[in-house]
């Protein structure tokens, strides 16, 4: 029997919309960027991929910021509140099922229902992500756009490549994060229903 | 408890608006000391003074002399070198001067006296050094880099402040020449008003100039370098805790392989970086500067071939992952009961 609810508010979506966009870009010029040499323009000439990277980063943060005051203002915020007490058994339990059960035939630990947005590994990865990465991306970014606030020198290295490079470390992370995001996101009803429930708000389930 | 955190990550993202703001602060402080530059040659205490004295005569081109017992006068060329453009001076930093602040009251009488001819000129720290007004600009560090660099060592010190920054027409670059590479190109031609000019350098030394552009012939796309790149970027020792480096090396110790700037931890990462995103930002703002015309990035110079690679590995390994996970689902074909 069909029990759909609604899962994700309109401006959760559309902030969700904005922010792949923007990642997307941020990825292909970030790429673009790092493995560029004279000879050889990556996907994205090197001084356009610059500017549009500058764009996208400056938006991502808008975007993040009015994220920020969404989830302080309305109750999309509890979905990142976690609670430590047994957590460990928690991602435990879920990332066994995702090993294990899942091919089992094996009940979720942890089902999305309208009480429960996210499974404990979710919620610690987007707690991770959105309150740890993409921060610090953020600040690595901005800085690099102002190096000469950026520290001279750190353990004996230049400030502004030290901050370069863990810029470029968070980068990765951030790509990483949407690989597994991405593949989770198929594991859903069917490989595309999550997908779905992220474009119309309603989840499905049984 | 949640609140407070949010309030402090709220926070965290005032901080780059922050400094937006004092960007924009920055640029306007410049355009105010512009706008009051400008209006030096009428607000100048001096500046009839000057008139009326010096530069009757130093301030054009074709002077006259009158022989105060015959009455006889007659017009001559100023020497180029004994010229001063009354323009440049009153939109220097120095426009508010009298010419007897810095030049002795033997100037006073004409002809000058031969002695004059002796005088040494104020060198920049003479009033500059050790003041605390002048602190952010670090003139002592910048003095003790020039001590040390070639251009004091090997011209037993003929080599002065002056050769590069005649202080009658001085002005920071940027003010002078607006946008990143515009900076770099009136860079490069303080180096080669002497190292382009045999006749100039010889006032330093008796070495025999090199020209400049066969000597850079093994630079691949020369042209290319040269506008994009100072002299100094190469030719002076790496020191990012001030805004230019002073320390000019020998040219065997100059940058001379790809990798130096091309590479991760460029040498251009900590100087060209950082003074021609400031400088640019400064003169187009934000978006312009900032944004669209970020000229301060180097190809190459972000890349840690080791921080690279391991990324990569990382996300080859997650789609591995990924697509075995992938491959059992299809050859099991589990019975989902993920919402249940």
């Amino acid at each position: 029997m069909s029990n759909n609810f609604y899962h994700y508010p309109g401006w959760v979506r559309l902030w969700h919309l904005i922010n792949a966009i923007l990642c997307l870009f941020l990825i292909v010029t970030g790429f673009s960027m790092l493995y560029s040499d004279p000879e050889n323009a990556l996907v994205v000439k090197f001084q356009r991929a610059v500017a549009i990277h500058n764009v996208c980063g400056v938006l991502l943060t808008i975007s993040y910021t009015l994220f920020l005051f969404g989830n302080l203002f309305t109750p999309n915020g509890r979905n990142y509140l976690i609670s430590l007490k047994g957590l460990g058994t928690r991602l435990w339990k879920q990332g066994y099922f995702y090993a294990f059960g899942y091919f089992k035939g094996e009940k979720a630990p942890f089902p999305v229902g309208s009480d429960r947005k996210f499974n404990p590994l979710q919620q610690v990865s987007y707690i991770g992500v959105m309150y740890l990465v993409l921060p610090m991306l953020f600040i690595t970014g901005w800085a690099l756009m102002f190096p000469e606030f950026i520290l001279k020198k750190f353990l004996g290295l230049s400030g502004i490549f030290l901050t370069d490079q863990f810029h470029v470390v968070l980068g990765f992370l951030v790509v990483v994060f949407l690989f597994i995001h991405i593949y989770v996101s198929t594991m859903g009803k069917s490989m595309v229903s999550n997908f779905r429930s992220i474009v119309t708000g309603w989840q499905e389930s049984h | 408890m949640g609140n407070r955190f949010f309030r402090h990550l709220i926070l965290c993202f005032f901080v780059p608006v922050a400094l937006t703001s004092a960007a924009t602060a920055m640029q306007q402080q410049e355009e105010t000391i512009v706008e009051e530059k400008q209006k030096g040659l009428e607000f100048s205490l001096y500046a009839e003074d000057n008139e009326q004295n010096c530069l009757r005569c130093h301030g054009k081109l074709v002077f006259s002399i009158t022989d105060t017992v015959s009455g006889l006068s007659r017009k001559e060329l100023m020497a180029e070198h004994n010229f001063i453009s009354p323009d440049a001076f009153y939109n220097s930093v120095h426009w508010s001067f009298s010419c007897l602040d810095c030049h002795s009251d033997g100037f006073k009488s004409f002809p000058h006296a031969i002695e004059t001819r002796f005088e040494t000129g104020w060198g920049c720290l003479d009033c500059h050094g050790y003041d605390p007004t002048y602190a952010q600009y670090q003139f002592e560090e910048i003095d003790a880099e020039y001590q040390r660099s070639i251009h004091h060592t090997a011209t037993d010190g003929a080599f002065t402040c002056w050769q590069c920054h005649d202080a009658h027409y001085y002005n920071p670059l940027a003010r002078e020449s607006g946008s990143g590479r515009k900076n770099i190109l009136k860079s490069n031609e303080m180096c080669l008003h002497c190292h382009g000019n045999p006749d100039i350098i010889g006032l330093v030394t008796e070495k025999e100039l090199t020209m400049v552009l066969p000597r850079h012939e093994w630079l691949p796309d020369p042209d290319r370098h040269l506008a994009a790149v100072r002299c100094i970027d190469c030719h002076t020792r790496m020191n990012d805790s001030i805004l230019v480096a002073h320390e000019v090396m020998s040219a065997d110790s100059a940058v001379n392989t790809c990798v130096d700037c091309h590479s991760q931890n460029s040498i251009l990462m900590g100087t060209l970086y950082k003074y021609v995103s400031k400088e640019t930002r400064d003169q187009k703002g934000f978006v312009n500067g900032v944004i669209f015309s970020n000229d301060s990035y180097v190809i190459g110079a972000n890349r840690s071939k080791f921080i690279s690679l391991t990324g990569m590995i990382i996300i080859a390994l997650v789609l591995l992952i990924a697509g075995v996970h992938t491959a059992i689902r299809i050859i099991i074909k589990p019975v989902k009961k993920y919402y249940e």
